[in-house]
C-alpha cells in the first residue's frame, strides 16, 4: 500500500463510515452502533499497519506525501508521521474504538450522534498528520464543529452553556493560530529572491530554525507568532488561565465524549505546541520557557487543589486533567540556557520533552480510563455527587478493582503509565529550576490527597448512601472489555515504558537538536543586527 | 584470571535468577490468586496455599542462594580471620598512589588525609570491603569469590535519553541476601499463621460487627479471604523488589508499590470507616516522606546522571561509576575540593571523574546533604519516624498478620534497610540529623507505649521505638549494629505481633488489654511464645559469658551493639551526650512497657470474666509458627558480634565505616569498630541494669500489682493525657495542614468560579451589552439615517408627485416654460 493511500485512509475509513450511516434506517440503533465499531476498529487496525512499517530509529517524517490542494496559494495536502505523531495517532485510534464501544449507552438521535463522532475523529487523525499548515488548520476546526454538537445535543443539562463556552475558548485560540499562520505564510517568503511563501510545516521550521537562506523569521516575529500559538494551544492543553471550559464541557459531555476529549483533544494542545510552535519559533520557545514552566507548575498544583475541593466526580476528573497536563508544559519546557547561550544539560532537557510526551499517552489512557469509569457508575444511579456515594466495594467489586487500577495510574503509581511521565517530568526539571522543580515535586502529595480521598467516599464505607440503589448491577461485557483493555496498556506502558520512549526517541532528539540550532542562529542574527548598528 | 571473571559472572547470574525468582513468584501468586479467587467459591482455601506456595517457594530460592554464595565464598563471610590482614592485603598500587596524587590536589575534608592513612595501617579490612564488582578483585584469581562481592548488573531499559540511562538493575551482597532469606522466611510464617487467623474469612456470609449499617444490623458480606492472600502475596513482590533493587530509582519504584499495598492492607476492612481513614493516612504520610525522596532523586539525577549503586557497563562495554564509587572511591574517602567546597567525584579507576570540559565533575556539598536528607525523608515517612511516625498505629486497623508482617517486621523496616543501604551517599552532617530523628523518636513512641492499652497499639509504639534505635545507630555510625538489630527486631517483632493476633483470635477480637488478665493458663503456648518476644525485645540476659558472648536472646546483642556505638560516638562528640542517654533510657522504658504488655494479658487474675470464659488457644496452623518464630527470636543472632547473622551482614557494610569517620564538616566523628569495642562490655552492662530494672518495674506495678497504675495515671493527670493524645501530634497535624489544604482547595475552586469564570462571563455579558448597543445604534442611527434619507427622499418624491397632475396641459407648459429658461440661460452665459 502506497503512504498516501494508508495515510488517506486511515483519516477518511470514519468519514466513509459516517457517509454510509446514512443507508441505515434511523430505527436500527443497534446495527448502527455496530458498525461504527466495526468503522472505528477498522481504523486503527490501519493504524497499525503504520506502526509494523515505521522505521523508529528514523527521525525525521516517514510515509510523506504531498498533493497540490490549492496551488495559488501554495497550500498542499501534505501527509506523515514521525516518532511523535505516530503516537498520538495510535492513542486516537484506540481511544475512539473504546469510546465507540463505551457509546451504548447513548439512546438519543444515534444516527447523528455516529456520524458526528466518526467525523470528529477523522478531525482528530487528521491534525496529527498533517504537515501542511493550512491543512492543519482546516482539520484543527473540522475537529470542533462536530464536538460543539455532541456536547450541546448529547450532554447533560448545562450542554447549550459548555458547549458555547467550548465553541468559544477554541476558536480564539484557532483564531490566533490563524493569525500566526499567515504571519508565517507571509513571512516565509521575499518576492525580491524569488521565495514563494508556503503553508509547509517542515520547510517552515527550517526557516525557523534560520536553516534556509535568504528567510528568516526575526526574533520578534518568533516571539510574538510564538505568543500567540502558544495560547492557541495552551487553551486546548489546558493550562491556566484558560483551562475553564473543561470542567464544564467534561461534566455536561456523555461519557464517550468525555474519554475522547480527555484523551485525545488535551493531547493536540501538546501536540501542537511540539509540531507547530517549537520548531516554527525556537527563538520564541526559549524566550518564553521560564513562563511555560511556570504555567506548567501553577497548573500541576492549582489542577490538584481545585480537584480536592470537588464533589461533581466528573468535575474531580476534569481538574486532575488540568493538574496532569501540566506536567507536559513543565518537561517541554525545560530548556536551560547558560550565560554563554549555550544549553545546558541538554539531556536533562531531552528527558523531559521525551516525558511531557509520554505524560501525554499515559494521561490519554488513565484519563479517558478514569471518565469511563465514572460513566459506569452515572448510567447506573444517574448523579455523581461524591457524597452520595460509597460501599461500592462490595456492591461492584469487579468495578472497584477497574477504578482502582485506573485511578492508581493517575495517581502516579509505579508500574503503572502515570508514574513515568509525571516523574520522568519532575527529575528533569531540577536542571532547569531549583525552586519550580520542589514545587513540581509537591504535587505528589496533593495527587495523592485527591485521588485517595475520592476512593475513600465513592467505594469503601459500608453503604451506598445515594439514591437508585436498586440500579448498582455488575458491570457487563462491554464495559469490562474497555476497561481491561485500558487498564493493559496502563500497565504495559508502565512497566515497559521504552516501548514507548524508543518509538519517539529519534524524533524528540532531531526536535531537540533543530530547536538548539534554530535558537543559536536567531541568537546570532541578534548579533549581527547589533553590531551593525553599532558601526 | 578469565576463568575466575567467568566463575564469578556465573554466580551473579545464578544470585540474580534465583532472588529474581522468589522476587516474581509472589507477583504471580497475586495475579492468579486475586483473578481466580474473584470468580471461585468463597470457601476455598486455595489461595492461601498458593501463597504459602509462592513465599515459601521464594524462601527456598533464597535459601539456595544464600548456600550457593556461602560455598563460592569458601564461608569466609563466617570464619573467625575474616578480619586478618593475611589475604586481604593485595590490592593493587595504582590506587594507592592515585589518591596519594588526588590528595595532594584536593584535600580530604571529610578525613584528615593523614589520619586516614594511619587507619589504613591498622585496618586493612578497610580494604576488604571494597565492593568489587564482576570479579575485578585479585581474590577472583584464587577461584575464590570475595565474600564482600556485589554483584549487580542491568535487566531491562526503562528510557535512555542521550547519555542518560534509567534500567531496572539489581544489586546482591550479602545483606540483599540476608534481606531476602529474613522477609521470605517470616513472610512464610506470617503467611501459614494467617491461614488461621483469617479463616473467619472463608464464608458467603460474613458478619462484621465493627461496622454498623443504617438499618442498625451489622455488616453481611462475602468472606474476602482469597483477596488478602492476594494482597500479601502482591506486598511480599514489591519488598523483596525493594531489596533487590541496583538503583535508586528502582527502590523508589517499589517503594511506592509497597505503599500502596500497605494501604490496600491496612484498608482491608473497606467498610470500616476508621481502616480506610487509617489506610489514607499511611499512604498520605509516606507521601510526604517521598516528596523528600523525590528531591533527593532530583539532586542526585541531575549532578550525578545516574541512579546505579554499582558500577555499569554501558552499550560500548564502558564502565562507569556508581553513586557510592562516585561520592566515596575505593577507600571510603570523600573529598571536597578546598577551593569551592564541591565535593569532587570520583571515576571508575579511582581518577578524578571529568566533565565534557575536561573539568572535574562535582557536586556542591550542600545540595549532596540536602539530597541525603530528601532521601531520608522518604525513609523516615516509611519507618514512621518522627515527625511522620502518627500512621503507623493508626495503620494497626489492618488484619494482625499484615501488622505482624508490614507494620513491624519488614515494610516499615525498609527505611531502615535503605538509609543502611545509601550509607556510604550520606555526610556526617546527614547522619547526625538520622540519630537525632531516632533518638526523639525512639524515646517519644516509648513514652506513648507506656500508656497504650490496646495490645496491638502497645507494639506498634514498640516497633516505632525501635526502628528509632536502627536509625539512631546508623546517624552514629553503627552501619552494621542497625542493620543488625533490623534483622532481629524483625523476627521478635513478628513473632509478638502473631502471638498478639493469637490473642486477639483466641479472645475473639478483643484488644483492649484491661479486660485481659490470666490468659496464660488459657493459651500456654501464646504466653510463652509473647514471653520470648518480650525478653528478646527488653534485652535481658543472664550476666555469664560462655565462649565470648552472653546467653541472651537476640535482642540483647542488637541492642546491645547500638548503645555501645552511641556510647563511643557520645565519647567522640560529648555534646552529643543525648544520644547516648536517651536511647540508655528508653531501654528501660521498653523493658517496663513490654512486660506490662505481657503482665497485662497474661498474667494475674482475669479481668473480664466473659473474655476470660471464651478464651481459648489457637489452633495448630497459628501456633506452630509461633513456635518457629520463638525459635529465631531467640537464637537468631547467637554470638553477637561474633556471631553468624552479624558476620553475615558486615560483609556488605560501606567501605571506611569500620575505621571510622574522623572529622566531618560539622566537627562529628564517626567511633571506628575499634573504639565502639572498647566501650561494648561497659554499654551492654548499662543498658542490662536498666532493662532489668524497667522490667522489675512493670512487674510492680502488672505482675505482682503492688501498686495501682492507674492512681499513677491519676496523680499526673496532665502528663497523663499528654502521652494517651499521643503528644497530640494528630491535632497538630489537623490544624498544620490538612484544613490549610482543605481552605486553600476551595479558594482557588472560587477563584476558579467568581474569577476566570467571572471574568469569562463579564467579557460574555459585555460583548452581549456591547451588540444591544450595536442593535440599538444599528436600529437607531444608521437605520435612522437610513430611513431618515428615505424618508426625505420619499416627501421629496411625495411633493413631486403633486406635480404630476397627469395633465398634458400642464406638462406642455413647464415644457415651454422650460425651453425658455434655457434659452434664457443660454443667451445670457454665452453672449457671443
Amino acid at each position: 500500500m502506497s503512504d498516501i493511500v494508508l495515510l488517506t485512509s486511515i483519516i477518511f475509513t470514519p468519514t466513509i463510515g459516517s457517509i454510509v450511516l446514512l443507508l441505515f434506517h434511523p430505527k436500527s440503533e443497534e446495527s448502527m452502533k455496530n458498525w461504527g465499531l466495526f468503522v472505528t476498529a477498522v481504523t486503527f487496525v490501519l493504524t497499525l499497519f503504520l506502526l509494523k512499517d515505521f522505521d523508529s530509529t528514523q527521525a525525521g517524517m516517514q510515509f510523506t506525501s504531498t498533493i497540490p490542494w490549492i496551488p495559488h496559494w501554495g497550500v498542499n495536502y501534505q501527509l506523515g508521521v514521525d516518532g511523535i505523531s505516530l503516537p498520538l495517532v495510535l492513542l486516537t485510534s484506540l481511544i475512539s474504538m473504546l469510546a465507540m464501544m463505551a457509546s451504548w449507552s447513548i439512546t438519543k438521535q444515534v444516527k447523528g450522534y455516529l456520524m458526528l463522532f466518526l467525523l470528529l475523529e477523522t478531525g482528530m487523525l487528521g491534525v496529527f498528520m498533517a504537515l501542511d499548515f493550512f491543512l492543519f488548520y482546516v482539520f484543527w476546526e473540522v475537529m470542533l464543529l462536530p464536538m460543539y454538537f455532541l456536547i450541546g445535543i448529547w450532554g447533560g443539562p448545562r450542554k447549550e452553556y459548555a458547549a458555547i463556552k467550548f465553541f468559544l475558548y477554541t476558536l480564539v485560540g484557532g483564531v490566533l493560530m490563524f493569525i500566526a499562520m499567515l504571519m508565517f505564510y507571509f513571512g516565509s517568503a521575499d518576492s525580491s529572491q524569488g521565495i514563494l511563501p508556503t503553508f509547509d510545516l517542515l520547510r517552515l521550521a527550517e526557516i525557523g530554525q534560520g536553516l534556509v537562506p535568504g528567510v528568516t523569521f526575526s526574533p520578534t516575529v518568533q516571539s510574538i507568532a510564538f505568543v500567540l500559538l502558544f495560547i492557541g494551544f495552551a487553551i486546548k492543553l489546558p493550562s491556566l488561565p484558560f483551562h475553564t471550559w473543561l470542567p464544564d464541557a467534561h461534566v455536561e459531555a456523555p461519557t464517550p465524549i468525555s474519554m475522547i476529549l480527555a484523551g485525545v483533544l488535551l493531547k493536540m494542545g501538546g501536540y501542537g505546541i511540539l509540531r507547530i510552535a517549537f520548531p516554527l519559533c525556537p527563538y520564541g520557545a526559549q524566550w518564553g520557557a521560564y513562563a511555560l514552566v511556570l504555567i506548567g507548575v501553577v497548573s500541576i498544583l492549582y489542577g490538584a487543589f481545585a480537584a480536592m475541593a470537588q464533589t461533581d466526580f466528573k468535575r474531580l476528573v476534569a481538574y486532575s486533567s488540568v493538574s496532569h497536563m501540566g506536567y507536559v508544559l513543565v518537561g517541554m519546557a525545560v530548556w536551560t540556557i547558560g550565560a554563554d547561550g549555550v544549553t545546558v544539560g541538554r539531556d536533562y532537557w531531552v528527558q523531559g520533552m521525551n516525558a511531557a510526551m509520554f505524560q501525554m499517552l499515559g494521561h490519554g489512557i488513565s484519563s479517558a480510563g478514569m471518565f469511563f469509569i465514572v460513566g459506569v457508575i452515572y448510567d447506573r444511579v444517574h448523579h455523581r455527587d461524591l457524597n452520595k456515594f460509597g460501599g461500592l466495594a462490595g456492591l461492584m467489586p469487579l468495578y472497584t478493582g477497574f477504578a482502582a487500577g485506573l485511578f492508581f495510574a493517575g495517581l502516579g503509581l509505579p508500574g503503572l503509565c502515570g508514574f513515568i511521565g509525571e516523574v520522568f517530568v519532575t527529575l528533569s526539571a531540577w536542571n532547569y529550576s531549583k525552586l519550580l522543580a520542589v514545587f513540581v515535586a509537591s504535587g505528589v502529595i496533593l495527587t495523592a490527597g485527591y485521588i485517595l480521598w475520592t476512593i475513600q467516599r465513592v467505594f469503601f464505607g459500608p453503604e451506598y448512601k445515594g439514591p437508585h440503589p436498586e440500579a448498582l448491577t455488575q458491570m457487563n461485557g462491554r464495559e469490562i472489555a474497555i476497561a481491561s483493555v485500558l487498564l493493559f496498556f496502563a500497565v504495559v506502558l508502565g512497566v515497559f515504558p521504552n516501548t514507548m520512549f524508543s518509538l519517539m526517541g529519534a524524533s524528540m532528539e532531531q526536535l531537540v537538536s533543530a530547536m538548539d540550532i534554530g535558537y543559536q542562529n536567531a541568537v546570532q542574527t541578534v548579533n549581527d543586527i547589533q553590531t551593525t548598528m553599532l558601526k | 584470571m578469565l576463568l575466575a571473571d567467568a566463575s564469578v559472572s556465573s554466580l551473579g547470574n545464578t544470585l540474580a535468577i534465583l532472588l529474581g525468582i522468589a522476587c516474581l513468584l509472589p507477583l504471580c501468586g497475586f495475579l492468579i490468586e486475586i483473578f481466580a479467587g474473584y470468580w471461585s467459591d468463597r470457601l476455598s482455601k486455595t489461595p492461601a496455599l498458593m501463597a504459602v506456595g509462592c513465599i515459601g517457594g521464594g524462601f527456598a530460592c533464597s535459601l539456595l542462594a544464600l548456600i550457593l554464595w556461602g560455598n563460592a565464598t569458601c564461608w569466609t563471610a563466617l570464619k573467625a580471620d575474616e578480619h586478618g590482614a593475611a589475604h586481604h592485603s593485595v590490592r593493587d598500587d595504582s590506587a594507592e598512589t592515585q589518591l596519594a596524587l588526588a590528595d595532594e590536589e584536593l584535600h580530604a575534608d571529610e578525613h584528615s588525609s593523614a589520619g586516614a592513612d594511619d587507619h589504613h595501617a591498622f585496618h586493612p579490612e578497610v580494604e576488604h570491603h571494597v565492593a568489587s564488582e564482576e570479579g575485578h578483585d585479585d581474590h577472583a584469581a584464587e577461584g575464590l569469590v570475595p565474600a564482600h562481592a556485589v554483584f549487580s548488573g542491568t535487566i531491562y531499559r526503562l528510557a535512555k535519553f542521550g547519555n542518560l540511562d534509567i534500567t531496572v538493575d539489581y544489586y546482591i551482597d550479602s545483606l540483599t541476601l540476608v534481606m531476602f532469606v529474613m522477609v521470605t522466611f517470616i513472610a512464610t510464617c506470617i503467611h501459614i499463621f494467617a491461614i488461621g487467623y483469617m479463616s473467619e474469612e472463608l464464608t458467603h456470609e460474613y458478619v462484621d460487627h465493627a461496622v454498623h449499617m443504617s438499618d442498625g444490623h451489622h455488616l453481611h458480606r462475602p468472606g474476602r479471604f482469597y483477596r488478602f492472600f492476594a494482597y500479601m502475596s502482591l506486598f511480599c513482590f514489591s519488598m523483596l523488589g525493594l531489596v533487590y533493587s541496583g538503583s535508586i530509582f528502582l527502590v523508589f519504584v517499589f517503594w511506592e508499590l509497597v505503599g500502596i499495598c500497605s494501604y490496600l492492607l491496612i484498608g482491608f476492612y473497606v467498610e470500616r470507616k476508621s481502616a480506610n481513614v487509617a489506610a489514607n493516612k499511611a499512604f498520605i504520610m509516606n507521601r510526604v516522606g517521598d516528596f523528600g525522596f523525590l528531591i533527593g532523586l532530583m539532586i542526585l539525577w541531575t549532578s550525578f546522571g545516574t541512579f546505579r549503586f554499582a558500577e555499569e557497563i554501558d552499550d560500548h562495554g564502558q564502565a562507569h561509576a556508581g553513586l557510592f564509587h562516585m561520592v566515596r572511591g575505593d577507600k571510603g574517602l570523600m573529598r571536597v575540593s578546598s577551593e569551592t567546597g564541591d565535593v569532587v567525584m570520583w571515576g571508575e579507576h579511582e581518577e578524578t571523574l571529568l566533565d565534557e570540559n575536561d573539568q572535574p565533575r562535582t557536586i556542591p556539598y550542600y545540595l549532596l546533604v540536602i539530597a541525603g536528607l530528601g532521601i531520608f525523608a522518604g525513609c523516615v515517612g516509611k519507618s514512621a519516624q518522627f515527625p511522620l511516625q502518627t500512621w503507623l498505629p493508626d495503620a494497626m486497623e489492618g488484619p494482625t498478620p499484615v501488622s505482624a508482617l508490614v507494620h513491624s517486621a519488614t515494610m516499615v523496616a525498609a527505611g531502615v534497610y535503605l538509609a543502611g543501604r545509601f550509607f556510604p551517599m550520606f555526610t556526617t552532617d546527614v547522619l547526625l540529623v538520622i540519630a537525632y530523628t531516632g533518638c526523639i523518636t525512639l524515646f517519644v513512641a516509648a513514652t506513648i507505649a507506656i500508656v497504650a492499652t490496646d495490645i496491638k497499639r502497645v507494639l506498634a509504639y514498640s516497633t516505632i521505638s525501635q526502628l528509632g534505635y536502627m536509625m539512631l545507630a546508623i546517624g552514629v555510625g553503627g552501619w552494621g549494629a542497625g542493620l543488625f538489630h533490623l534483622i532481629t527486631h524483625a523476627f521478635f517483632k513478628s513473632l509478638m505481633f502473631l502471638a498478639s493476633g493469637s490473642v486477639i483470635f483466641g479472645c475473639h477480637h478483643e484488644q483492649e488489654m484491661p479486660k485481659m488478665g490470666g490468659l496464660w493458663r488459657k493459651m500456654p503456648i501464646t504466653a510463652l511464645t509473647m514471653l520470648v518476644g518480650v525478653i528478646a525485645i527488653a534485652g535481658l540476659a543472664i550476666p555469664v559469658t560462655i565462649m565470648g558472648a552472653r546467653i541472651a536472646f537476640s535482642g540483647y546483642h542488637s541492642k546491645d551493639a547500638i548503645v555501645a556505638t552511641a556510647l563511643a560516638f557520645t565519647e567522640a562528640n560529648s555534646m552529643h551526650f543525648l544520644l547516648f542517654l536517651t536511647p540508655l533510657v528508653t531501654a528501660g522504658i521498653t523493658a517496663f512497657y513490654m512486660f506490662r504488655l505481657w503482665f497485662y494479658t497474661f498474667a494475674g487474675d482475669p479481668r473480664d470474666k466473659h473474655v476470660y470464659d471464651h478464651a481459648h488457644e489457637t489452633p495448630k496452623v497459628m501456633t506452630i509458627p509461633l513456635l518457629v518464630l520463638s525459635l529465631f527470636a531467640a537464637g537468631c543472632a547467637i554470638g553477637g558480634e561474633e556471631g553468624v547473622l552479624y558476620r553475615l551482614l558486615s560483609n556488605s557494610e560501606p567501605v571506611g565505616v569500620a575505621a571510622g569517620r574522623m572529622s566531618g564538616a560539622g566537627g562529628i566523628s564517626l567511633p571506628s569498630h575499634e573504639a565502639i569495642h572498647l566501650v561494648h562490655a561497659q554499654a551492654g552492662t548499662w543498658a542490662l541494669i536498666v532493662a532489668v530494672l524497667g522490667a522489675f518495674l512493670a512487674y510492680v506495678f502488672y505482675g505482682a500489682r503492688w501498686v495501682n497504675p492507674t492512681e499513677v495515671g491519676q496523680s499526673f493527670p496532665r502528663l497523663y493525657r499528654f502521652l494517651v493524645e499521643k503528644w497530640q501530634f494528630d491535632a497538630l497535624y489537623d490544624a498544620m495542614f490538612v484544613r490549610p489544604v482543605r481552605i486553600i482547595a476551595g479558594w482557588f475552586v472560587v477563584f476558579d468560579r467568581v474569577v476566570l469564570d467571572g471574568f469569562l462571563h463579564a467579557a460574555a455579558s459585555s460583548v452581549v451589552h456591547i451588540s444591544k448597543w450595536d442593535r440599538r445604534f444599528d436600529e437607531s442611527i444608521i437605520d435612522g439615517f437610513v430611513n431618515l434619507m428615505a424618508s426625505v427622499t420619499f416627501g421629496i418624491g411625495r411633493s413631486f408627485k403633486k406635480v404630476q397632475t397627469g395633465m398634458l396641459r400642464q406638462y406642455i407648459t413647464f415644457i415651454a416654460l422650460g425651453v425658455l429658461a434655457l434659452f434664457v440661460l443660454m443667451l445670457s452665459f454665452f453672449p457671443n
